[in-house]
């Protein structure tokens, strides 16, 4: 076993390097980036009805541009509401008060996202405030549903093609009913 | 009688390993032999990783293609790519690579320690062979394993990117801004390099412990060789799934 020859250390510090770059080039180049510790984050919650396929790390935005992601999403056992707590980045903590939270759906089949929209109010939104106005996921099938189903039943013989004929049918209805089931009434017809 | 063959086999395997760990003191003569293995296990494994690499790379970005242009969601190739490689491919195949480069060549070296006397001659001038002999060779094989599917990974994205945009015709912003988007840097990128050094060590200890206990034959060797690539490559397929099973959400 001799050797320590230069030509053997050389190789293998060049290739320890050559590895070494490569590996901090992939980091940055081919990753999200979320190798900074502890990046400066604050967390706000807010609560939907229903959150569709949101899940976990997805991201946060405003007007389209990244400003944090979901970091956990959970139920709240009174009310059943869905609770989602974002964790925004720091640099936009000056975000209004009575900023606005929607769920969006990014192209037909992309990933869920949260909107936000800010508003006017003077005051700021401080770590761990809950966002108020919130628009729950719009579950697309259920719209198609009723898109399809609302009209036909309710105008007896009607074409069924569109809104319009939805109105006589809520007459009746007691508010709290209004636009949620609209199947029944298509069956109750003679 | 044959169950009681390979449980038997097994614990002689474990003890190996332990063996392995308890002989590896960091003196000079260690970090000497760990140099002269990485040059040989690691980095003249880099041309057959590169070329694999970058053909895995071409070939995924193919039929991804092919599959995703059906749904005119083309521009995520880059995104099924960047997973793809870090959970599975990227660690996977650099194993194997690997296991046919490097792990062939340990478990022949020890078998012809072996066959030629050396290992006792070792033994008999009071140095312990497995920390001369093995020890260098695992721990070698555990830093170079992660390091090669780094070269392997960055050569497959090259690839794919001069594929996706000088042959298919996809925005190059495009292609990197998903692959951003959907490679996590904890859950893909940092776990592709925690699986691939466990490969590394997997195919090590095995060919080690295949080839230091080969008949002192010439064709002991060369069974030891053969069987050190077999187990070596099953064990990593299965560690594979396991990892999976348990790392990715």
């Amino acid at each position: 076993m001799s050797v320590r020859s230069p030509r053997i250390e050389f190789a293998v510090g060049a290739f320890l390097l050559l590895a070494l770059a490569s590996l901090l080039v992939l980091a940055i180049a081919s990753t999200n980036g979320k190798f900074g510790f502890g990046r400066d984050n604050y967390e706000v919650t807010a609560k939907f009805t229903s959150i569709g396929a949101l899940r976990p790390n997805a991201p946060v935005k405003i007007g389209g541009v990244n400003v944090g992601q979901v970091a956990d999403i959970s139920l709240d056992p009174k009310s059943y509401a869905s609770v989602v707590t974002l964790s925004i980045d720091k640099r936009y903590n000056k975000l209004s008060a009575d900023t606005s939270a929607g769920i969006f759906t990014s192209g037909l089949l992309g990933e869920s996202y949260i909107g936000l929209t800010p508003g006017g109010d003077p005051e700021d939104l401080k770590p761990g405030d809950e966002i108020y106005l919130t628009q729950p996921a719009i579950d697309l099938i259920q719209l198609v549903g009723k898109y399809m189903f609302s009209g036909g039943g309710a105008q007896g013989g009607g074409n069924g093609t569109g809104a319009e004929p939805a109105k006589p049918a809520d007459a009746g209805t007691p508010d709290y009913l209004k636009g949620e089931q609209p199947a029944p009434s298509s069956e109750s017809k003679p | 009688m044959a169950l009681f063959d390979v449980v038997r086999s097994l614990g002689r395997a474990g003890l190996f390993s332990l063996s392995v760990f308890r002989a590896s003191k960091p003196t000079a003569d260690f970090f000497r032999e760990l140099i002269r293995e990485i040059y040989k296990i690691g980095a003249r494994s880099l041309p057959i990783i590169a070329v694999g690499g970058a053909f895995v790379g071409l070939s995924v970005t193919l039929l991804g293609y092919r599959a995703l242009d059906t749904y005119g969601a083309a521009n995520q190739v880059s995104a099924m790519l960047g997973l793809g490689l870090y959970r599975e491919l990227g660690p996977v195949l650099t194993a194997l690579l690997f296991i046919g480069r490097a792990g062939s060549s340990i478990a022949a070296e020890l078998g012809l320690m072996r066959a030629t006397d050396q290992i006792t001659a070792l033994g008999l001038m009071a140095i312990d062979p497995v920390g001369k002999a093995v020890a260098p060779r695992f721990w070698a094989a555990v830093l170079c394993v992660p390091l090669l599917t780094g070269f392997f990974c960055s050569l497959a994205i090259s690839a794919s990117y001069f594929e996706s945009v000088h042959v298919i015709g996809l925005e190059p912003g495009i292609f990197w801004q998903v692959l951003k988007d959907s490679v996590d840097f904890f859950d893909d990128f940092l776990m592709a390099f925690v699986k691939s050094a466990v490969f590394g060590g997997t195919a090590a200890l095995v060919a080690a412990y295949v080839g230091y206990h080969a008949e002192p034959t010439i064709e002991g060797t060369s069974v030891a060789t053969t069987q050190a690539v077999v187990n070596a490559s099953l064990l990593v397929l299965m560690f594979n799934f396991v990892m999976s099973a348990f790392l990715f959400k």
